[in-house]
């Protein structure tokens, strides 16, 4: 994504101070954090659980205010509330009114995002059929389960045509089904125009669909950039088994490549580095070894930051 | 910039959640059994029934009144939170005191659609055992909406910042203490104490004088009563809602939602 598009978010020296119980005393969980997001990307937000994604979301939402610094939207201080009209947001598990049924709660948001009284009922229409809830469009959302109720979460945040969607752990609790739906509607929406943040702490949902981001520890951001600058600077392995192999070989491959490894004889499981994978394998077939598997060991967001950050991770009790 | 569309979407979609509610259609029917068993403690006197009768169904319109505001009101934005359906509604371009208004109009506007059936079943009664139905009934009545959107209002102030247990027991001692403010200032009025008297002349000042909102002695018994004694009082409730409102949306709007 072109670094050239105008940055339509941007969070400057943010600090966030909350005070735990009744006492004087602060826990500060933002750190003086600043990143901006360019118009039409898909911007992700990453950090383990309790790193400060959600707090930095919700000021961005105007949910809570900073303690210290400015963030602002479509050039708009997020205390305002007026540019919202071009802003969607899905909390993480969202929660809403269950007394209401799919399409009532889809026109009670589009009545308050500003959506024209002539337009709205085929504006509902329509999302309820993008998010394919129109059969449950009479049912009232007591009945829905958790995946229809995202889906819902989706249609609310998008019902007035936003052009700004955030996305707070959206594939959160989803099948393997319903995280790929929303993969998809991710990379529609970019293919739409509109700008995606989205905070989660799973690394590969970043790899398949975010242009850039910015990686939060301990409420400061450690990395931030374009997703295929922060893969270069991490290093990649992949798994491969083999069966059959020579224990002449074993030993070649031992001093050459340095893998780990386990278990030996009829079949053994190595653990190499990506540059080293091509010719491990040609050897291993040339020595007249069978390849039972090769599968690419992405590396995990946690195992980054377990080996960033001295000690481990340590999730911080707000 | 506050928009009266925005606070009517809030204020009608709480009228429809109260309206799906099996809740308040309990307390309703409790309140019209005690407007009905006034008949049946009429019948225990030989004089005055009637008026026994109307005391009864004034007094449970205005106690069950009362204990819907209260029941809902200190739960109307604690729960928003609670359930964190806060989140989405605020994240549109609502402001937060349109999104606190919006409950306080919808809460007000079920409890005065309650307290319409309660006068109803009231007037029923009334009709059918014969008893006076007249112009100090509907002052009384009126007074009594007034009083209940006043309530609503204390009751939102509490739910604006603290529990809903915190909040009735706030609401509900404000409630009492308010029945006794013009008796404590009258009774203070009569100290040689100088503190005393300001002391007391305080507490009515600052808190609500809610017996001015009290007509059922004058409408069961008859008694005249004047149009200053209507209006006055609602233009008192109308700027104390406004001072409580005032100080609930500017404590919610410096809430963070966690």
């Amino acid at each position: 994504m072109s670094e050239s598009r105008p940055e339509i978010i941007r969070v400057e020296k943010v600090f966030k101070d909350f005070r735990p119980g009744f006492g004087l005393r602060r826990k500060r969980v933002l750190h003086g954090i600043s990143f901006g997001v360019n118009e039409g990307e898909i911007f992700g937000f990453v950090g383990p659980n309790g790193a400060g994604k959600t707090t930095t979301l919700k000021i961005l939402m105007g949910l809570i205010r900073a303690t210290q610094g400015s963030a602002s939207i479509l050039g708009c201080d997020v205390r305002e509330t007026e540019f919202r009209r071009h802003v969607g947001f899905l909390p993480e598990n969202p929660y809403f009114y269950d007394f209401l049924t799919g399409r009532e709660i889809l026109s009670f948001y589009a009545r308050l995002s500003g959506v024209p009284r002539a337009e709205l009922p085929d504006r509902v229409e329509t999302l309820l059929a993008w998010v394919g809830l129109s059969h449950a469009a009479d049912a009232r959302l007591r009945t829905y389960s958790k995946g229809m109720l995202q889906r819902t979460g989706i249609a609310q945040a998008l019902v007035h045509d936003p052009s700004v969607v955030f996305l707070d752990e959206p594939m959160s609790g989803l099948d393997p089904i319903g995280r790929k739906e929303i993969r998809d509607l991710i990379l529609r929406l970019r293919s739409e125009g509109k700008t995606v943040f989205m905070n989660t702490h799973i690394l590969s949902d970043v790899e398949m669909v975010c242009d850039r981001v910015a990686i939060i520890v301990r409420g400061e951001i450690s990395y931030s950039g374009a997703t295929e600058s922060f893969h270069a600077g991490t290093a990649r392995h992949t798994d491969v088994v083999l069966s059959g192999l020579p224990a002449e070989l074993e030993e070649t491959f031992q001093e050459r490549f340095k893998p780990k490894l386990r278990g030996h004889g009829e079949r053994i499981e190595l653990r190499v580095a990506e540059k080293n994978l091509n010719p491990l394998l040609q050897m291993a077939l040339a020595g007249g070894a069978e390849v039972v598997s090769v599968t690419p060991h992405r590396v995990s967001l946690e195992s980054i930051f377990l080996s960033a950050v001295e000690g481990g991770v340590q999730e911080t009790p707000r | 910039m506050i928009s009266l569309v925005r606070i009517w979407t809030i204020a009608s979609n709480t009228v429809r959640e109260a309206v799906r509610s099996k809740l308040l259609y309990t307390l309703l029917f409790f309140a019209i059994l005690m407007i009905c068993a006034g008949v049946l403690l009429s019948t225990l006197s030989y004089v005055e029934s009637e008026r026994i009768l109307q005391d009864v169904g004034l007094a449970s319109i205005r106690l069950f009144g009362v204990a819907i505001a209260i029941f809902v009101g200190v739960g109307l934005i604690h729960k928003e939170v609670d359930r964190r359906t806060v989140y989405t509604i605020l994240s549109k371009p609502l402001s937060r005191a349109e999104f606190l208004l919006g409950k306080y109009v919808g809460l007000v506007l079920t409890i005065w659609m309650q307290m319409a059936i309660m006068v109803a079943a009231f007037c029923l009664v009334s009709l059918v055992t014969g008893a006076d139905l007249g112009s100090a009934h509907f002052a009384s009545f009126a007074l009594t909406a007034v009083e209940l959107a006043l309530v609503v209002a204390v009751a939102t102030l509490f739910s604006a910042f603290t529990t809903p247990m915190l909040a009735s027991f706030f609401s509900v001692g404000l409630w009492i203490v308010g029945q006794m403010t013009r008796d404590l200032r009258n009774l203070g009025a009569q100290s040689e104490m100088q503190g005393v008297k300001e002391a007391t002349a305080l507490v009515y000042r600052v808190l609500p004088d809610l017996e001015s909102f009290n007509l059922s002695t004058v409408a069961a018994h008859g008694l005249a009563f004047t149009a200053a004694d209507v209006w006055l009082p609602t233009l008192y409730a109308a700027g104390y809602i406004a001072i409580l409102l005032l100080v609930a949306v500017t404590i919610f709007d410096r809430r963070d939602f966690r």
